[in-house]
């Protein structure tokens, strides 16, 4: 039974782009021979990660999205796990209607950064925000929470810490 | 002593008419506290939110206090349903480092 799997992994901050770019081709083979269709390929950026892993503060995210029959993702994790170049991986299998949503959400980002690479050959000014918005899901900080007024109960949790 | 329990439907006893409670009753804790509270609603379900997507930081932010820990239902409001797929994107954005287990 054909699923959308989708499969984060983290590699190592210290790899040249050529290093990197090998390394995530060949994941990308383990999925594509194994008969599995790729909708988003996407390297996500480079980030600050939350707490050391491997005694590394950073790491660069790559997402797989892609449909295949189960057997893939077994494959794909055991490639991962074995390899040195990857600190951290996860994969989920989504449920449909998420799917299809991210699918959507995947090729619309997709066209924006193919638009803004078109608009930067053609030598416009580039609407920064869209694009980058599209391409980069985790490098642009998020805002501070909002501060949410006080209730009683809050207190009550604060003790438990 | 401390509350009145006169009036058992809530705290909207002591106003207005009524006598304003027993003289020389103890006010204390005189904050009204329900007078004033917005009701906590699921913001999951205003949004009509079929999942939680564990890469949606933005989201996830706004449930995790300074400790880092996951912010109870009594508190956000959120219901069941939107709580349990709250744990689950929480823990998995843990486990790729996105947000922290505990910050110190």
């Amino acid at each position: 039974m054909i699923r959308t799997y989708e499969t984060v992994f983290i590699t190592l901050p210290t790899m040249t782009d050529e290093e990197e770019r090998a390394a995530v081709d060949a994941f990308a083979a383990v999925v594509s021979d194994g008969g599995g269709t790729f909708t988003a390929n996407d390297r996500m950026g480079r980030r600050r990660l939350a707490y050391p892993i491997k005694k590394l503060e950073d790491g660069v995210y790559t997402r797989f999205l892609y449909d295949a029959e189960s057997g893939v993702p077994k494959e794909l994790d055991r490639r991962l796990r074995i390899s040195d170049k990857v600190i951290r991986h996860m994969t989920v299998c989504m449920e449909p209607d998420w799917a299809v949503a991210s699918k959507e959400q995947a090729v619309r980002d997709a066209q924006a950064r193919a638009e803004a690479e078109a608009a930067r050959a053609a030598g416009l000014p580039v609407d920064e925000s869209e694009a980058v918005r599209g391409a980069s899901l985790l490098t642009d900080q998020a805002p501070a929470p909002p501060v949410r007024p006080r209730d009683e109960d809050d207190a009550e949790f604060d003790d438990q810490e | 002593m401390g509350m009145m329990r006169d009036n058992p439907g809530g705290g909207y006893g002591s106003r207005g008419g009524g006598g304003g409670g027993r003289p020389g009753a103890p006010r204390t804790g005189g904050r009204r506290r329900f007078l004033f509270r917005r009701r906590k609603y699921c913001k999951f379900c205003e949004d009509k939110a079929r999942w939680i997507d564990y890469k949606d930081l933005r989201t996830l932010q706004n449930y995790i206090p300074e400790r880092a820990k996951i912010l109870p239902r009594r508190i956000s409001g959120t219901c069941a349903t939107h709580q349990r797929q709250l744990m689950q994107a929480i823990k998995r954005a843990r486990n790729l480092a996105l947000i922290p287990f505990t910050s110190d």
